[in-house]
């Protein structure tokens, strides 16, 4: 590292989230003089207090945001604080829109007004949508069809679109990073996915089987760390080589499953929504269709092994929560 | 030319161990994107092969020169169902000298039919999208392709045997691929449902890619889909290998010159199984007649 590296001021978006904590330390691990600011709109008071890294609870859509980029002069600015799709409630729409595009739209902003070397922003695979016709693997510049079919990942699906083409726009003043990678799974991630795999009782499709791809978080803390040196301006999909149809990643989880028919799935979650226990509906059909995503141009900066964990070994270590 | 000649419908077991080699060997390091197992191909093979032999009879002509190597197998779509494309698959499985699986290409409808989608994944078929293919081809596999689409499976009786117009998808997959296409021709198919009309506005009105009315379907319901049990004959042309100077992007008009060889290679394979197909029903016909001749005897 050299001494300029060692003075990286650091700012993480998200920082309640599993995963920022965990990037936050491999930061600190590998850059012991890196100080980060880690902000979120939840509670912050249960994250561990660890020497360079200072916590404040804000929300970023509001004024006292602008001040911390002034205060601070940040080098790099993760956003890893897109709203997540696990629950349909009406009432998270607006919330969701108003977070991840007016929120990210701010971020933006200030990152380019106040010189932010670096941008990297969490998207993910879930852009690309889960149709019958999807082929494999599917490439960074491929459309983003998921808000066709899907209407509550429009927001989802703009943030990313919105975060590319400002990229691209503003190449030459910063650095952006845009990551979708699939589905990331751990002990301290709490999205659809990773529900739907621990769950006391789990329904195993019987009439599909998906491929899906699985990365664990440790490995998705690390990318994100090496985001910061060695991935240059572009949109990378993440995803590690193997992948796994759900029937044996829910045997692989060894979790109690009852068969279900997913074309009768929403039907179902109608029901489910009743009971509260609501599913994403646009989760139904990642059961039935695979979304599998290439991963060649992460592989061109990160080499050809850039993870840990292949997916057997990333369910393993989720079954043993 | 390979024909059955032993009334015994199992799959023989020393065929079945040699299967299961080479499925085993073969596919030992390859994960498949789309859920193709080897295990339940095999088994699919042991459950249809009475019917293979036994019930549609096929006899397979020009299989022998096939050399082990991947082609795009192009064939004429017949039948309402895709029950030709099984067939194909096995005969390219049980009767060359060396296995070849086919991966047959699919219409999307089919893929996204729940069961069905998911059966005829595990047994090896795709979404036909040139991107899948080309994967395939990547990793040695070969192709089965009805370049006909759904035009070819659901025709009225009076267009039985009459060529639909090929897409070129697959000719410029080749060209990519430096690989050669091996036309096929299935006879017998299309009178598994010797009368069909096609109610194309009713199709189109339940969003289906068509619907065939037989004397039995939808009369009879799932029953009237039933095939007949129609003696059927598949003939491999010899391997076509297209010029090396043709260019994947190459103008419509010169990859459509190769389609035409291709498609009337077909044809004449057509013809020729024309001439020489058995009469239809004759396997049934016979052995009944046979036991009222032998009762007439006494």
């Amino acid at each position: 590292m050299t001494a300029e590296k060692k003075e990286l001021k650091i700012l993480i978006i998200g920082m309640a989230g599993g995963l920022a904590q965990l990037t936050s330390r491999l930061i600190l691990k590998n850059n012991p003089h890196a100080k980060i600011l880690g902000i979120d709109s939840r509670d912050l008071s249960q994250c561990p207090k660890l020497k360079g890294i200072e916590y404040m609870r804000m929300k970023y859509s509001r004024g006292n945001f602008e001040n911390i980029f002034r205060s601070f002069e940040f080098d790099i600015v993760f956003h890893l604080a897109r709203v997540s799709h696990s629950s349909n409630k009406n009432d998270d729409v607006s919330k969701r829109l108003d977070l991840n595009l007016m929120g990210t739209n701010r971020i933006l902003s200030l990152c380019l007004s106040f010189k932010v070397k670096k941008l990297i922003i969490l998207s993910t695979y879930h852009v690309y949508g889960s149709l019958p016709d999807n082929f494999v693997f599917i490439p960074e510049n491929s459309p983003l069809q998921a808000s066709i079919h899907y209407p509550e990942l429009r927001d989802v699906v703009e943030m990313d679109q919105l975060c590319t083409g400002w990229m691209w726009k503003n190449q030459k003043e910063m650095s952006t990073v845009v990551l979708r990678p699939c589905n990331i799974i751990g002990t301290q991630i709490q999205n659809a996915i990773t529900k739907y795999l621990t769950g006391r009782l789990t329904l195993n499709p019987v009439d599909f089987n998906p491929m899906f791809q699985f990365i664990h978080e440790f490995d998705m803390a690390s990318i994100l760390e090496r985001a910061i040196e060695e991935l240059p301006t572009g949109v990378y999909n993440v995803a590690p080589n193997d992948f796994i149809s759900i029937k044996e990643a829910l045997e692989q989880v060894q979790g109690q499953s009852i068969p279900f028919p997913v074309s009768l799935g929403k039907p179902i979650n109608k029901l489910l929504k009743f009971f509260g226990m609501d599913v994403p509906d646009y989760f139904i059909d990642y059961l039935k269709y695979s979304c599998l995503i290439d991963n060649q141009a992460i592989k061109k900066h990160l080499g050809e092994k850039f993870y840990r964990y292949n997916v057997r070994e990333t369910l393993d270590l989720i079954s043993m929560r | 030319m390979t024909e059955n000649t032993e009334f015994n419908y199992q799959l023989p077991q020393e065929t079945y161990e040699r299967l299961a080699a080479f499925l085993g060997e073969r596919y030992k390091d390859y994960q498949d994107p789309w859920g193709f197992d080897p295990k339940t191909f095999l088994k699919a093979v042991k459950i249809l092969y009475p019917l293979y032999k036994g019930y549609f009879k096929v006899r397979v002509f020009g299989i022998e020169d096939l050399e082990m190597k991947p082609y795009i197998v192009v064939g004429n779509h017949s039948g309402q169902l895709p029950i030709d494309a099984m067939l194909i698959s096995m005969a390219f499985i049980l009767e060359t000298k060396n296995p070849i699986v086919l991966r047959a290409m699919i219409e999307r409808f089919m893929a996204q039919l729940p069961f069905i989608g998911k059966v005829s994944a595990e047994l090896g078929s795709i979404l036909g999208d040139r991107k899948n293919c080309q994967y395939l081809l990547e990793h040695g596999e070969s192709i089965l392709v009805f370049p006909e689409g759904v035009r070819g499976v659901s025709k009225n009786t009076k267009d039985y045997y009459k060529l639909q117009k090929f897409s070129t998808g697959f000719c410029r997959m080749a060209i990519k691929n430096k690989i050669e296409i091996l036309p096929v021709a299935v006879v017998g198919a299309e009178e598994m449902y010797p009368f069909v009309y096609q109610a194309k506005k009713l199709a189109k009105f339940l969003k289906l890619p068509s619907f065939p009315i037989t004397p039995l379907f939808p009369l009879a319901g799932p029953l009237g889909l039933v095939p007949l049990p129609s003696p059927i004959d598949i003939y491999i042309g010899k391997p076509y290998q297209l010029p090396t100077e043709l260019s994947y992007d190459a103008s419509e008009n010169l990859i459509r010159e190769h389609v035409y060889k291709i498609e009337t290679k077909i044809k004449a394979l057509l013809n020729q199984g024309l001439k020489n197909r058995r009469p239809f029903f004759d396997d049934i016909r016979k052995p009944v007649w046979d036991f009222f001749g032998k009762l007439n005897r006494k």
